[in-house]
This record gives structure tokens, sequence and C-alpha cells, in this order.
């Protein structure tokens, strides 16, 4: 059973309670001044609650006066006095006590109401409060962790709108690279064919020259052209040409080969996925990178012979020029590189080293992050080992770094051995 | 929840009137007084009211004694009819031993009937009781005004489940005394099973309501009507 129910509305009350003596013994005492001698008020067990009389009692017969509470005979008032007086005023008390009586127990009864609705109404308070603060709290929850949410997701966005237009930009250098090439492609293909051509004319010029200078020719003829022989330097050109020749040639044949790196490097011929031989991509990045290598650069290769690894040739080249151009643009010394490649526990290990300046310890564990960059504002986008470290989750491998200040930084890529990758 | 106290020898009994606003609870009790003699009974009393609307409860006590020298106090109270009253209809409904349920009879009020009556077991619920175990009677009231359901519509309603309906015009007097007979009957029964009135106290089943119910002599309708 609940609390509210021991406190019941409109319990019984008793007589004493309904008359306290500090409210009937100043009216009885008011009425034996009025002449009664002496005035009682009885319980309902005859007992006497309050009493007056007067010093002179004089004896005269008693009267009494039942009291009603809600109906039920509850005591008494008993009086005695003058006979004329008397009745009159015992008349009169017992007015005023009944509608005390009433009044005082509808008092009562408004109290006991009120309080029971006040308590009540706290307690329904107190519990839609803890209702409204437990709602409150649960919102306020869920707004914290919204904003949070909102943070992630737009940290998740712009990651991935950077690394999205930093592979654009790699395919748009690519696609630039492969126009570019097969642009040149075309005019080295004639310069080259023509060069041939004109080393064989000159071929021919330069037998009809020398046929010429063995004509019976008449004296001053003869020295007019012994003269101009010398003074255009024939014997030299003549020596020279094919030396040109050649070089052009060669020359040109550089630059066909740099345009075929270019395009294979680049693979906007090649189909999404490819069978690749791993070291010749490194070799090609090697290449595609060589103008920008210091003089002296030494390279040393150590590679057993390697599963070829299936993948979109573009994510690899990017790897690899990532990783290299790492290497040759913070190289402070002469440039010394050293690349490895071996199979271990069903991976594919490949390794670039090199003797630069390393990586300090504190920006080590930071190097992969996104927008991690040492370079000045503007040069970096701090996104070139990152895409490296993704590309190679992608395909399922990883990249892990030693590197000691001063040492130089090794790079170890990891790849499946496996079937085929994405 | 009869209050018994077996060693004081006394009985407090409990009969709440309930039902919406403005059904004629407290007319009732007005009726009950004007038409029962003043032997057995104590006065109306009727706690401050807010333009004539009940705000905590009107009170009008019955008094009558056992052969055997129980003393029986029978309170019958009002509650306010004013949705915003709930807490003091809660505390009026404590220890109740049994509930007219005053119902307006205007067809426009069923709605309020309807509510008010769940209100009643809601709250009854809050206290601990429960309509299947509590003497009960439903009251129609208003009966003298135009556009009411119609008596056959009441039965149809509420002939199937065996809960005691009277028609009444509080106002006029009609119906009021007989709606609190019934419920005194019932409530005899459920006094009766828990402590013998009749074979203990050898107070008889219409002993009790012919003590509390007495008409007084040659009172008429009429001049009730008058009065007002």
């Amino acid at each position: 059973m609940n609390q509210e129910i021991d406190y019941v509305v409109g319990a019984e009350r008793r007589l004493a309670e309904l008359l306290p003596r500090g409210e009937i013994q100043p009216l009885m005492e008011a009425a034996v001044r009025s002449g009664l001698s002496r005035v009682r008020l009885l319980g309902d067990d005859g007992e006497p609650l309050a009493e007056a009389c007067s010093q002179s009692a004089v004896q005269a017969p008693g009267l009494k006066r039942p009291l009603l509470l809600e109906g039920e005979p509850v005591g008494a008032l008993e009086a005695e006095g003058p006979s004329d007086l008397a009745p009159g005023i015992l008349e009169l008390l017992f007015a005023v006590v009944d509608r005390m009586l009433t009044n005082n127990l509808k008092r009562m009864l408004t109290t006991e109401i009120h309080t029971q609705v006040v308590r009540q109404s706290y307690e329904e308070l107190l519990e839609s409060h803890r209702r409204l603060a437990t709602s409150e709290q649960r919102y306020r929850n869920l707004a914290r962790n919204l904003d949070l949410k909102v943070k992630q997701r737009t940290e998740e966005l712009k990651l991935a709108h950077v690394r999205m237009l930093q592979q654009e930009k790699m395919a748009s250098v690519g696609q630039l690279a492969a126009g570019v090439a097969h642009e040149l492609n075309t005019p080295l293909g004639f310069v080259s064919s023509n060069l041939s051509s004109l080393g064989r004319y000159l071929d021919k010029l330069q037998a009809a020259l020398l046929a010429c200078r063995e004509l019976e020719l008449g004296e001053a003829q003869r020295l007019a052209f012994e003269k101009q022989w010398k003074e255009q330097k024939l014997d030299f050109v003549l020596e020279d040409i094919p030396d040109l020749i050649a070089q052009s040639l060669e020359g040109v044949g550089r630059a066909q080969k740099i345009v075929s790196d270019l395009k294979g490097f680049s693979h906007v011929d090649s189909a999404s996925l490819v069978c690749l031989d791993l070291e010749q991509e490194l070799e090609a990045a090697l290449r595609v990178l060589a103008g920008r290598m210091p003089a002296q650069t030494r390279i040393h290769r150590e590679f057993e012979a390697l599963p070829r690894f299936t993948c979109n040739p573009a994510l690899m080249s990017q790897v690899f020029l990532g990783l290299l151009s790492n290497a040759v643009d913070f190289c402070d010394k002469p440039l010394e590189l050293r690349l490895g490649g071996r199979c271990l526990d069903g991976e594919i290990h490949l390794s670039i080293a090199d003797n630069g300046p390393g990586i300090p310890a504190e920006t080590l564990p930071r190097i992969f992050d996104p927008f991690f960059t040492t370079r000045d504002v503007g040069e970096g986008t701090g996104m070139g080992l990152t895409v490296v470290y993704d590309i190679l989750r992608t395909l399922g491998g990883g990249v892990e770094v030693k590197s000691e200040p001063g040492q130089g930084a090794c790079f170890l890529l990891r790849l499946p051995a496996g079937e085929n990758h994405a | 929840m009869i209050e018994y106290d077996a060693f004081e020898k006394r009985l407090v009994l409990k009969v709440v009137y309930y039902g919406p606003a403005l059904s004629g609870k407290t007319t009732n009790l007005l009726r009950l007084h004007e038409l029962l003699a003043r032997e057995q009974r104590g006065d109306l009393m009727v706690l401050d009211t807010k333009d004539d609307r009940t705000i905590y409860f009107d009170l009008l006590p019955f008094f009558l004694q056992a052969p055997s020298g129980l003393k029986i106090k029978l309170k019958a109270y009002t509650v306010p009819g004013q949705v915003r009253h709930d807490a003091t209809r809660k505390a009026v409904l404590q220890r109740a031993d049994g509930v007219v349920f005053v119902a307006d009879s205007q067809i426009a009020e069923t709605a309020n009937n309807v509510e008010s009556f769940q209100n009643l077991e809601r709250n009854l619920k809050f206290v601990g009781l429960s309509l299947s175990r509590l003497p009960l009677v439903v009251q129609y009231n208003k009966r003298d005004l135009p556009g009411i359901v119609s008596s056959e519509d009441i039965r149809r309603t509420w002939g199937t489940t065996g809960i005691a309906v009277t028609e009444a015009s509080a106002l006029e007097g009609r119906g009021v005394v007989e709606t609190f007979e019934r419920l005194l009957l019932v409530l005899f029964d459920r006094i009766d099973e828990k402590i013998m009135l009749e074979a203990e106290h050898g107070l008889g089943r219409e002993a009790f309501v012919r003590q509390i119910v007495r008409p007084l002599e040659g009172q008429e309708l009429r001049e009730q009507k008058e009065i007002e």
C-alpha cells in the first residue's frame, strides 16, 4: 500500500481535538461571568474535558445539552446556575460551541485535503520533473553526439575529397604526359627518319665533292677551287658531318625513349588490371625521374626473382614515384639509392632506401597522416605518403618506414604474393 | 477498505459521489440533506467553493448504532468534477467503500461521462481499489432536461454489466434517495460478508438502510422545489 493512503482525508476526530481547551475555556469563563455558577464540557465517556465555576457557588439543579458531531453524540455541556439565567446562557453557549465544532471540523478537513493535494501534486511534479530531466539528458546526448558525428563525417568527406583531388591530379598529369608524348612522337619520328636520309645525302655530296677535287682542271681553276675548299673548311665539315648526324640521331633516340617511358608510366593506354613486373615498374619510375636526379647518383639494386603482381598499374607508378621523388627532393649529398625486392612469407617485399637526412623521431609516427607536411606552406600537400599508404592498404598490403636522423630512410612495401588484386 | 475497529466498536464507511463536472453531485447531497430526517445524520458540510463550483469536496455524515452497540458512521463525499482537480479526486477516493457515479443524461455530455468514468477507473487503481470489487451505482441525472439519452439506451448500455443503474433529477429531488438506497443495499452486503453485521451485531439489511434513509414526515417534493 503506498504512502498516500496512510493519510486519509476525513479521518475521525475526537471532541478534545475539535474543541481545544484554549478555545473553549474563555467561553466557559465568560458564561460564568454572565451568571452561571458552574459549567463543564464532558466527553462521550462522561469525563470532564473543561470546567469553569464562580467563587460563590450557588447550588442549583444542573442543566445538560448533548453535543453531536456528524450526527454522533460525542459529549455534553453541563451547567449550573440561577434558574432564571442558566437556560438562556447555556443555550447561547451551546449554539457557539456547536458552531465552533462545525467550523473547526471544516477547517481541519480543508487543511487535510489541501495538504494532501499539495503533497500529491508535489510528488507528481517531482515525477514529471524527473521524466523531463531524463528526456532532456537524452536530447542533450543526442545533440552532443550529433555534433561529434557531423564533425567526423565532415573530416572524412574532406579527406576523401583531397584524396580524390590527388588521384585526379595524378591522372591528369598522366594524361597530359601521355598526350604530350603522343604529339612529340610524330615529329620525333620524321626528324629521326629525315636525319637518316640527310646522312645518306651528305655522303653523296661528299663523294661528289671529292670526285670534283680529283678532276684535271686548269691551274687557275684548281687554285680557285682549293681556295674555296679551304675557306669553307670542307675538310673539317666533311669529317664532322657523320658525328653530327650520329649525335642527332642518338638525341632523337633518347627523346623517343623518354616519350615512350612517359607513355608507359602514365599507363593511359592500359586496361584497369595488368599483370605487372614490379622491378620494371620501379625502373620506369626511375627513368621518369632521371632528369631530377642529381649528378653522381648511385643506384644499388638487389632483386630476387619476384612473382608478377596484378593491379591497376597507375597505382604502383604513383607509389614508386611518390617515394622516389621524396628521396630525390630531400637528398642533401650525392644521392645513393638502395632498391631491393624479395619474397617472404607469401608476401612481396620491396624496399626503397636513401642516404638522405632521415626522418626525426617526433614526426615519424605522423608521416602517413593526411595533410601532415614538413615543407613550407604551398610546397607540399601533405598527401604524398598518405596516398602511398592508402594504395598499399587497398592492394591488401602495407607500408612501414625505418629511419634514424642522418642515416636516411628506408620504406618497406609489402604486397600479397597471391592471386589477382584490385 | 472498510474501517473497522472491533475494540472501539466503531465502523466508518465512506461513499463517494463521482462524475463529470456539473453533473449534479453536490445537488444529490443537498437533496439528501433536505429529504432525510435530521435524526441519524449530521449537517451537510460544504467546503469552500469557487463560483458555486466544488473545489475540495462536500460531506454529508450519517450515524447509527447497531443493537450490539457497534457505532457506524457513514460519510457521503462528493468530488470536484473539473478535470483540473484530479489530485483532490484521488485524495477523496482513498479508502472509499462505495461509489455513486453521477452521469449527465444530456446526449451532448456523453463524451464527458465516458472520460470521467475512465478517470474513476484510473484513480481507483491509483489508490489501490478496483471497480470490480467496489459497490457501485450509476445514476443518470438531469432526466428533467430535453435532449437526453433514452431510458432504453441506458438499459441497453448497462444491462449486461450487472451494475445498478438509476435515473434521477436531483434538481427536482427525484431518484436521489433511491440511488442512495441502492448503494446502501450493495454496501451492506459487502460489509456483512466481512464483519457479520446481521449475525454478530444484530443489524439486518433493511434496518441498516431504514436507519440511514429516514424520509421526513409528509415532505413534498413540490415544496422542496419552491424553496429553491
